[in-house]
């Protein structure tokens, strides 16, 4: 075989010149890569793009699902709102992809690229174990199950949530800064709000509520990216592609720019706050009919914490909520119902026309202390805390899970991984929840000045509250 | 003084030589130096030529007894060859110290005839008499085979068509010009505007990772023949793309030979699996220059056969004006031809505001010189500018016009309030407010791509004897294309309905392709005995680099034309270099000239193979057999005229995408830092191999009135490269690999009849019948994958095991007795793209000057998705056939996905191509002024007749798999079709 390859060369070298067989690769390969300098440290900024990526995905496809945002437009899913979610959706492909791009780039970090380059610290291994732990979290919040590892077997979300905190008590343990210690706390008592096991869940919660303005944020921008696909949707597109729930106006957009070129500002998205670790506990005491400590957890939530997030006012008078799919969105200033049972909330709803209106880049809410004042049942507190939850995580993607739905595992990975058993393909959703885009519907009575929306989900959820898909403290 | 004049042979005798010859004769004695000048020397010597004898004569068509124009008349042994003129003509001067020369007089379509001439009798004109040859047994080919041979000696098929049918239809372009004419091949053009790209297929679909089209190959050079879309500049993916094919040159054409790819591409090694087109340009006329003018001017009209809405047609097309200009310059001298065209092309297109328009400029030049009796050099230029507008079309986002009336969009994008989007139910004022607001979309548009393409060619052949011939061969391709995309604020404001002042874009996007090729190769013939051998052996090197760049400027003020002024500035860059180098030896042995075996085998290496694959080979054989030969033939047989049998077996391969074979890391960046992540994951790739087993027989029946060529064909595609969906949990991109096997098997059948026959009419008519079966016979494991289409819940035509390659994939819907859908079931098999019957017709009427001609193509059994009635059941355009059950259901429209087999429809389709009439005048009707003059009327694309609402052929390209991925078609998605054109044709031979 070499001797006809040498004969095959010689007579191409008589041919031409031997520069004529050769070419230019101008791409870098993996060895020349890891040997080469400074790849840890770019190899740690590859996994914080890949970070933002993956919060941006799950962003903009679990905001749709959920009753947040309806997809007013022809781009991004067409069938998320209704909700319809099969395993073999393009979607559900892409979020698990790059949920495991994450969590694979930070194994690939720690166990080849780390390892190689002398100049890598302990503070990059930290950040590396905390992706990888947070890739786990979101794959345990998001889907009915996840392999942990290519083409691995197929673990339950417990599993996943136990091993993620095992890698943030490792990477608690790297860190040098305060403040990267307590996000991991937070995200620990996440995972154990999320594993039901309220003792745990309060013990993190409160040691990250040590810095009541905790924030850990994924960041866009540059003309590299990434961009935040989300602000695009929201905001920063020509066209008004998404648009939020009426009761929730007022917290749209969370995600603008300000700047001629919209790469210039980009809004990062909070993937741990502080506000997180009052909510958990608040739900746990809830959970536990200590109903004033719970009440006096939200008002701490509000006064220390929310109210304290910036405010900044914004033009924002081109939305005019014309996507195209539906043209009856308020514009004006009108109150809304939470269903039809309910009586009519002001506020909720601005006019853009009217000039600057504000806009919460971390949290925000409608629920006062004087709501809280008046909750004295724990259905009544369980509904403050979803609704709480709701408005902070607002254009986050954690409501999705608040309403017990689940991805599947996606057709590709089956087709690739002979773990994957049927009862793994098919969407976890909840038999509560209401199709046919129901979700996101509403009724708007323009002369009256009054919407309706078609479903209180919070109200919805506390009915259901024994659901095993939701409330973990209650179930 | 006395003068004297001395006669001295100087044949073959250089002037140092003879100079002290002539000094050293009497009859220099006593001369001054000035008395032996080169004037007089000179006048010698021209006397001594110009008493050298020429070959003179003429080549008549033995039917019609009319000259025959361009018929190629070469002198046996040597280099020297020339072409008639109009009137028939040549003129060859006599081969030094020769007694008698052969000659040999060919022309495609005509049987060759070989002539001895004597010196004695040279003086007396010779006519050659040429009969027509529809059989072509012993038309000479050089396609798939090195160099020249007989086509009697091949145990596979050759097409070849001559410029006399390559000129007779005008055409914008070289695919558009074959369609109808290859019998066994089907081109469809996927789209009607400037630059579409077309599917070309002819023996199925061999690969899922290539698109079907042929290699390309101008003068022995091979050409770019990207025909979906590039990975920057060549429109988008889900939209029309742009295609290389629309602007290879097509000046002065000689002759274009067709192979299928199979055993007759083996020599081609791993570039040919889907068959190889050759082009050869002229490159010298007859003895005296001939100048030929052709202008053709006519009228387009927009093909609305397929609108859904009868309004359509008034919101976005208007009658355009086609114009296209000639001027070829042809001739021959003592030993040298040359030849030299230039056309210009303007079609304004059906589009508003000219969107459509294209220019074209073609100029080349063709240059052929015997150096010696056994050496000739050949040479051609040629340069080729394609302009061209595009507005918007398929899936780019946004408004396109298509979408905004076809598909019923206008009901949720645009002004408000929303227009109807049941267009013809509008009212005038409604209508009225459409028709402003899209003519002002489309006047807001302004999308142009322009190419500028240079070609050149260079060979020399050399005999240093008699039955060798050497030939070493070099060219180049150079490709630029440039694809500018401007969105002002303008634009933007009006088609989002949402003010906007600072999003004004340019996109550029270029790609600059340079393929180099180089070959060097030898035949030896030899005859022992009863045996014929010709033997070819040659090596062959091909290089091609494609850079891609774009450059983008956004926020940039309405007016600005490039993006120096841009407030922010983007790039981005592709690159793609591969190497094929092979060495190919062939042998094709002949017992009593009816009994061919040939042998052949091709060596490659490539760039882009795996480290550990090394050199690929792809062997053939194949058996050809005439029986017609045989004395007996004619005595037991005499109904068949000739009949050849024919038997092969053969590999030829495609090479794999350059650079796949690395594991490599990427650098997106991450906030203006350097950033790393995984690359392509690295796969050791070999070629792809199509192995073809195939048997014919080509018959002759009634003196060749009846010719019937019959075949079957049986090819599976080993190793096949599949984009093999990588598993979410690896995080890592897809990936090809060699995973697949793909079957494709088929009759081809082709016929030409000749009804009438006389010396001043005939009719003839021709027909040709192929079938297809196409499977993948295994996927390797390898999960289902997307090769045109969007994505798994909507519409995709899909590569999967135990299905045609880009069968329809989407969601089943049952309805129930109250017309609402009881159940969706997704992912399901809604039928194939690919036609299993597909073929040509044509009819050709000739009496004496005027000729009536006519051709049409066909296929049937492939479906395609209506996508733009998908999107008018949602859009509440239209109820387009679904129940009101469920229309009225609580789902109202928000199904539309889960029912695509409802969107579903069978593409058959008869396409008349052309119908065309000319007439040609006579010598006796022009006098001694012109040589010759034809006038001619066309219609192009005159008739369509389809199963389908939809265009069958106007699919968006797609191309999922990228750069030249594997295309079906299959999906109908605001899509333009090809306009009507009725041209008038004038041609002037001076």
């Amino acid at each position: 075989m070499k001797i006809h390859k040498n004969i095959l060369v010689i007579t191409a070298l008589l041919l031409s010149g031997c520069e004529l067989t050769e070419v230019t690769n101008p791409y870098v390969t993996e060895d020349r890569f890891l040997t080469g300098s400074q790849s840890a440290v770019t190899w740690v900024n590859g996994v914080r793009r890949q970070l933002s990526q993956t919060v941006g995905t799950v962003t903009e496809f679990t905001e749709l699902v959920s009753d947040n945002y309806f997809n007013n437009y022809t781009q991004s899913s067409k069938v998320f709102d209704v909700p319809q979610i099969n395993y073999f959706d393009i979607d559900v492909t892409r979020i698990q992809t790059a949920i495991h791009q994450l969590l694979e780039m930070s194994e690939f970090g720690l166990t080849d690229v780390l390892p190689r380059d002398p100049e890598s610290t302990q503070q990059q291994r930290a950040e590396l174990l905390r992706n990888k732990a947070y890739a786990l979290i979101l794959g345990a919040e998001l889907f009915v199950a996840l392999p942990a590892g290519p083409l691995g077997e197929v673990q339950e979300p417990e599993q996943l949530l136990l091993t993620a905190a095992g890698l943030l008590d490792e990477a608690a343990g790297l860190f040098a800064e305060q403040d990267d210690k307590l996000v991991c706390a937070l995200l620990k008592a996440r995972i154990y709000y999320r594993l039901g096991d309220a003792a745990q869940a309060i013990r993190f919660a409160q040691e990250a509520q040590a810095n009541p303005l905790l924030l850990s944020q994924v960041h866009y921008g540059t003309q590299t990216g990434p961009s935040n696909n989300f602000q695009s949707a929201i905001f920063s597109s020509t066209t008004n592609q998404f648009a939020p729930l009426p009761r929730l106006d007022f917290l749209d957009p969370k995600y603008f720019h300000t700047t001629g070129v919209v790469f210039d500002d980009e809004k990062p998205i909070s993937i741990a706050k502080a506000e997180e670790a009052f909510l958990i506990i608040a739900e746990a005491q809830a959970a536990a009919n200590e109903l004033a400590a719970a009440r006096e957890t939200l008002r701490q939530l509000l006064t220390e914490t929310v109210a304290k997030r910036p405010v900044v006012m914004l033009d924002d008078s081109r939305e005019t909520r014309n996507g195209g799919n539906r043209g009856d969105y308020p514009l004006t200033a009108v109150s809304v119902r939470f269903d039809a049972g309910s009586d009519p909330v002001e506020g909720l709803v601005l006019d853009r026309q009217a000039g600057l209106i504000p806009a919460r880049t971390v949290s925000g809410t409608s629920v006062t202390g004087a709501q809280l004042d008046a909750a004295v049942s724990q259905d009544e507190l369980l509904y403050l805390i979803y609704l709480l939850r709701q408005e902070i995580f607002m254009a986050e993607g954690r409501r999705m899970t608040d309403l017990g739905i689940r991805f599947p595992v996606s057709q590709r990975e089956e087709q690739n991984n002979s773990h994957v058993r049927p009862e793994h393909t098919k969407a976890l959703i909840p038999s509560f929840i209401p199709v046919n885009r129901e979700l996101d519907d509403f009724t708007y009575d323009a002369q009256q000045g009054v919407v309706t929306i078609r479903h209180d989900m919070n109200k919805i959820l506390v009915a259901h509250k024994s659901a095993p898909e939701i409330f973990p403290f209650n179930n | 003084m006395l003068l004297t004049t001395i006669y001295y042979t100087m044949r073959n005798c250089l002037f140092f030589v003879l100079l002290p010859a002539l000094l050293a004769s009497p009859y220099a004695k006593g001369s001054t130096p000035a008395g032996l000048l080169p004037h007089n020397l000179d006048r010698a010597a021209r006397l001594e030529i110009n008493q050298q004898p020429t070959i003179q004569g003429v080549v008549l068509d033995m039917r019609t007894r009319e000259p025959i124009r361009g018929a190629s008349v070469s002198i046996a042994n040597t280099s020297w060859v020339s072409q008639t003129a109009a009137d028939g003509a040549f003129s060859l001067r006599w081969p030094n110290g020769e007694s008698q020369v052969l000659l040999t007089i060919s022309s495609v379509g005509f049987k060759s005839q070989q002539v001895t001439i004597q010196r004695a009798a040279s003086e007396s004109p010779v006519s050659v008499y040429l009969e027509q040859d529809l059989l072509g047994l012993d038309e000479v080919v050089v396609t798939g085979q090195g160099l020249d041979i007989s086509k009697r000696r091949l145990s596979t098929n050759v097409t070849s068509i001559g410029s006399e049918e390559l000129e007779r239809t005008p055409s914008g372009r070289i695919d558009q010009l074959l369609q109808a004419k290859l019998p066994n091949a089907q081109i469809r053009l996927t789209g009607g505007q400037a630059g579409a790209t077309s599917i070309i297929r002819a023996r199925g679909v061999v690969s899922a990772y290539m698109n079907s089209t042929p290699v390309i190959y101008v003068d022995g050079v091979r050409m770019d023949n990207l025909n979906t879309a590039s990975s920057i500049g060549g429109g988008s993916t889900q939209g029309a793309a742009v295609s290389s094919i629309a602007d290879i040159p097509m000046e002065n054409i000689e002759r274009i030979e067709y192979i299928n790819g199979g055993a007759a591409t083996t020599l081609y090694g791993s570039d040919a699996a889907n068959g190889v087109i050759q082009i050869f340009t002229k490159k010298g006329g007859a003895s005296r220059t001939a100048v030929i003018v052709d202008a053709t001017v006519g009228r387009e009209t927009p093909t609305t056969d397929f609108l859904h809405f009868e309004r359509t047609k008034d919101l976005l097309f208007e009658p355009g004006v086609f114009q296209k200009y000639n001027v070829a310059i042809n001739g021959s001298g003592e030993r040298v031809g040359y030849s030299f065209s230039g056309g210009y092309l303007n079609s304004s297109g059906v589009q508003l505001y000219n969107q459509n328009q294209n220019e074209r400029l073609d100029l080349r030049t063709g240059f052929r010189a015997s150096l010696a009796e056994e050496l000739t050099y050949e040479s051609t230029f040629s340069y080729v500018n394609n302009r061209y507008k595009r507005n918007r079309n398929g899936n780019q986002g946004g408004y396109t016009a298509l979408w905004f009336t076809e598909s019923g969009a206008s009901a949720v994008t645009g002004p408000q309030p929303r227009f109807n989007p049941r267009i013809d139910e509008q009212g005038d004022e409604e209508f009225a407010r459409m028709m402003a607001y899209v003519d002002e979309a489309e006047r807001l548009q302004d999308n142009e791509i322009v190419v500028n393409r240079f070609q050149t060619s260079q060979s020399f052949v050399y005999r240093p004897v008699n039955s060798v011939q050497l030939k070493a061969l070099g060219g180049v391709d150079f490709r630029q294309l440039r694809n500018q995309t401007i969105q002002t604020n303008q634009y933007l404001t009006h088609t989002t309905g949402n003010l906007t002042t600072d999003r004004g874009s340019i996109n550029n996007g270029e790609r600059k392709y340079w393929g180099l090729t180089l070959e060097l190769n030898g035949q030896h013939r030899a005859d022992v005995g009863d045996f014929s051998f010709v033997t070819t052996v040659g090596g062959q090197l091909f290089r091609n680099e494609d850079r891609q760049v774009s450059y983008v400027g956004t926020n940039i003020r309405d007016g600005a034309r490039n993006i120096a002024d841009a407030a922010t500035k983007t790039s981005d860059e592709v690159y793609y270099e591969v190497v094929n180098y092979g060495v190919y030896a062939q042998t094709n042995i002949g017992f009593r000239d009816r009994l061919f075996v040939d042998l052949g085998l091709r060596g490659d290496g490539n760039s882009a193979f795996g480290e550990a694959i090394g050199v690929q080979y792809y062997p053939k054989v194949g058996v050809s057999y005439i029986p017609s030969a045989g004395a007996w033939w004619q005595e037991t047989l005499p109904f068949f005229s000739a009949a050849k049998v024919r038997g092969s077996y053969g590999i030829a391969g495609n090479f794999p995408p350059p650079f796949r074979n690395l594991r490599t890391v990427s650098f997106p960046g991450y906030l203006g830092e350097q950033a790393a992540g995984f690359g392509t994951p690295g796969v050791d790739l070999r070629p792809e191999k199509s192995s073809t087993f195939e048997a014919g027989i080509d018959l002759g029946m009634l003196q060749d009135r009846i010719v019937l060529s019959a075949g079957f064909y049986h090819t599976i595609t080993n190793d096949a490269l599949f984009e093999v969906p990588s598993a979410p949990s690896t995080g890592e991109s897809d990936a090809f690999r060699n995973v697949g096997k793909i079957l494709n098997r088929g009759w081809e059948f082709s016929t030409n009849i000749t009804a009438v026959q006389t010396a001043s009419t005939s009719l003839r008519i021709n027909l040709a019948v192929n079938t297809l079966h196409n499977q993948v016979l295994s996927a390797g494991g390898a999960a289902p994958f997307n090769i045109n289409g969007f994505s798994e819940r909507t519409i995709q035509t899909v590569v999967q095991e135990g299905y045609p390659i880009g069968f329809i994939r989407g969601s089943y819907g049952i309805f129930g007795a109250d017309g609402v859908m009881e159940r969706s079931i997704p992912l399901q098999y809604l039928g194939t793209t690919i036609p299993d019957l597909f073929g040509s017709m044509g009819l050709d009427f000739q009496y004496k000057g005027f000729s009536l001609f006519a051709n049409a193509d066909y296929q049937q059994g492939a479906f395609a998705n209506n996508w733009d009635s998908q999107f008018r059941y949602n859009y509440g355009a239209g109820d387009e056939g679904i129940p009101l059950g469920e229309i009225n259901s609580p789902r109202g429209r928000t199904g539309w996905l889960d029912f695509t087999n409802m969107f579903i429809e069978q593409t058959d389709f008869i396409k008349i191509r052309t119908i065309g009439a000319s007439y040609s005048f006579s010598r006796a009707q022009l006098g001694s002024r012109l040589q010759g003059l034809t006038v001619g009327l066309n219609a192009i694309n005159p008739f369509n007749f389809a199963t389908s609402s939809f265009d069958p052929e106007a699919t968006i390209s797609g191309s999922a798999a990228g750069q030249g991925g594997a295309t079906t078609g299959g999906i109908a998605y605001a899509t333009y079709s090809a306009p009507r054109q009725f041209l008038l044709s004038l041609k002037v031979s001076l």
